[in-house]
């Protein structure tokens, strides 16, 4: 069964380059513009994995990682921080939500791929 | 960080050149050169779109990145692989130029954070249009680089003041 990840970032931008990244393999992508639709999207399709922005309007991605995390169904979600912002800080305070781990922007997507993968079982499809 | 503004601002300069180079590196495989700065960049008719990202905190300023409408295309459908005629109108370019900044401008942070300044990042926005320049307030420090990508060129601005 395909893996599904969802995506969370105000940028179409990332959630483009996202979606390419794992065109390759047998995942379905799912898309949410902010924290707020974010937990929306993570309550219906109970992804296997979600890679989450830091700063986004409405909720940022660090109160929405808090709220995943307090929900008893949807707190086993693995969480990859995307983050432009990768100070030692940042990096610590999202460590301590229980991200599984992060990616400073700018990133290649090969590097997000290898940080999946170590996360969630990634298969290509059949040629 | 305890030291003076036009230290400061030479200091916030040096990480935006480091970040503009890493950034267009990475994300986009090409290679932004420090260039000398163009007179009348502003003025020259040409249709220009400006990304800008805010930092609040101990340190206050914003960076403008400026490109033309022609390059920030190109950036887009460099970026995103898709062809040019397939982006839809300025929505994907102008979301391309204001991730660009904000990634730019999150590695200054980062290392400005990292150096006893915290700071947070405000939303990225896009200014687009002609002859437009961006004009400090009195309390302002201006920097302004510039960088070429083979024929183009990118002018990155550099506002900064001090928090009361």
């Amino acid at each position: 069964m395909a893996l599904k990840i969802l995506s969370v970032d105000d940028s179409r931008t990332i959630r483009l380059i996202v979606t390419r990244a794992f065109k390759a393999y047998d995942c379905i992508i799912c898309e949410a513009a902010n924290g707020e639709e974010g937990l929306a999207a993570a309550a219906r399709e109970k992804p296997d994995l979600v890679i989450l922005d830091v700063t986004m309007p409405v909720m940022d991605g660090v109160t929405m990682l808090g709220k995943l995390k307090d929900d008893p169904d949807l707190k086993a979600i693995p969480v990859i921080m995307l983050t432009a912002e990768s100070s030692q800080e940042n990096v610590l305070q999202i460590s301590r939500l229980g991200v599984r781990d992060y990616l400073a922007k700018p990133f290649k997507e090969e590097q997000l791929l290898a940080k999946a993968g170590r996360v969630v079982p990634l298969v290509k499809k059949a040629a | 960080m305890n030291t003076t503004i036009p230290n400061l601002i030479d200091e916030v300069s040096d990480l935006l050149n480091i970040g503009v180079s890493e950034v267009f590196r990475t994300m986009l495989t090409l290679e932004a050169k420090p260039a000398a700065v163009l007179h009348d960049w502003h003025a020259s008719g040409e249709t220009l779109v400006a990304g800008s990202v805010g930092f609040i905190g101990d340190v206050n300023g914003v960076v403008y990145v400026h490109v033309t409408a022609g390059f920030a295309r190109k950036l887009a459908s460099r970026m995103l692989g898709l062809a040019e005629a397939e982006l839809e109108g300025d929505e994907m370019v102008n979301d391309v130029i204001g991730e660009l900044s904000n990634m730019i401008v999150g590695n200054v942070k980062s290392r400005l954070c990292d150096s006893g300044a915290p700071c947070v990042l405000t939303i990225p926005s896009i200014v687009r249009g002609q002859n437009f320049k961006i004009e400090p307030v009195h309390s302002c420090e201006r920097r302004l680089l510039a960088f070429r990508c083979d024929a183009d060129h990118i002018m990155v601005e550099l506002l900064m003041k001090h928090s009361t």
